[in-house]
């Protein structure tokens, strides 16, 4: 935590499991590509809805400190993303295609528990062209890749400085 | 079946593609590969990818028919159809593969990679093998959204 205010003692904070990076290189090189050519053509406020939504579906600190601090520096709603994870009983303060994108969003992050059902895929394909919708699905899909190796390296939240990996 | 859309950016694929490649070459063990691939790819009902990786799996010789047909159930397979080591590699791949929790997630309850499931896989593998089991399995995890999400046909050859 770096904060200034005074706040009663926190737990202390747990040690990184694995540096990946440093131990793959060859692959975090490469997840790098893949991030960058999966954000090609898609709305930046979206985006990040995208990757707060399937980031708390995945319980990744590490993520959530990130993209809602790049979110909040590129002028989003703190209301915005405070609901975000109860946006089906606040749609009201979503678009009907900021909709449609976070309900794939959690198909395509919740494969174990069956598929990704034709009415949420179709929706979907009503607010977005053919290839905007392949480059939505390819960055749910990057996302969740960076959820499983924060989770499971756990790399400390806390410490992101909004920008930091633009 | 026909895919909904087989749409998919080529620096996306040839950016995952390299991922892959590089989680494989740096776990060094084929068989091994093919079966975290696999029991990922069961967990996310993947057609494509358990269509795909079976045959990989088979032509490569390096999993056992006894170890495709079990692993579904290896928890409850004996100690000679899948020994400690892959053992560990299943279990951090199911603990990977389902960190939402849920009534789907195999045993451990709970969200997050546990620690004694992430102590377990340290204790087979070093660092560098660990991130590549890692990130494989993360791979995997990824293609098998893509494949799912797009609905991409077991044996398609446009995906």
């Amino acid at each position: 935590m770096t904060t200034t205010a005074t706040h009663p003692t926190y737990a202390p904070e747990p040690p990184v499991r694995l540096e990946w990076a440093e131990h793959a290189p060859e692959v975090y090189k490469a997840m790098i590509r893949l991030d960058a050519a999966a954000r090609k053509g898609l709305d930046p406020t979206l985006r990040e809805l995208v990757n707060i939504r399937a980031s708390q579906l995945n319980h990744c600190a590490l993520c959530l400190d990130m993209h809602t601090k790049d979110a909040l520096a590129a002028g989003e709603s703190v209301e915005r993303i405070v609901q975000l994870s109860a946006w089906e009983e606040s749609r009201h303060f979503y678009t009907e295609r900021e909709l449609a994108a976070l309900e794939l969003t959690e198909a395509v992050t919740v494969l174990t528990d069956g598929f990704v059902p034709d009415e949420v895929y179709a929706t979907a394909a009503e607010h977005f062209g053919e290839a905007e919708l392949a480059q939505l699905i390819a960055a749910i899909t990057v996302i969740n890749a960076w959820n499983r190796f924060g989770v499971t390296c756990r790399r400390a939240p806390g410490h992101y400085t909004p920008g930091q990996h633009a | 079946m026909t895919a909904r859309t087989t749409r998919l950016d080529a620096g996306v694929r040839t950016a995952l593609r390299a991922v892959g490649a590089a989680a494989r070459e740096g776990l060094g063990d084929p068989g091994l590969a093919e079966l975290v691939q696999i029991r990922a790819s069961q967990l996310n009902h993947c057609a494509f990818c358990l269509d795909m990786h079976l045959a990989l799996a088979r032509e490569d010789g390096a999993v056992t028919e006894a170890q495709l047909g079990l692993l579904n159930a290896w928890e409850e397979a004996g100690d000679d159809v899948f020994d400690a080591r892959e053992r560990a590699a299943l279990e951090l791949t199911e603990a990977v593969t389902v960190p939402t929790g849920g009534a789907s997630r195999p045993k451990s309850g709970g969200g997050f990679v546990p620690d004694e499931v992430y102590e377990r896989a340290a204790a087979h593998f070093g660092a560098a093998r660990l991130a590549h089991l890692v990130a494989l399995i993360t791979v995997v995890n990824s293609w098998n959204r893509l494949m799912v999400a797009r609905r991409i046909p077991p044996g398609g050859t446009a995906w």
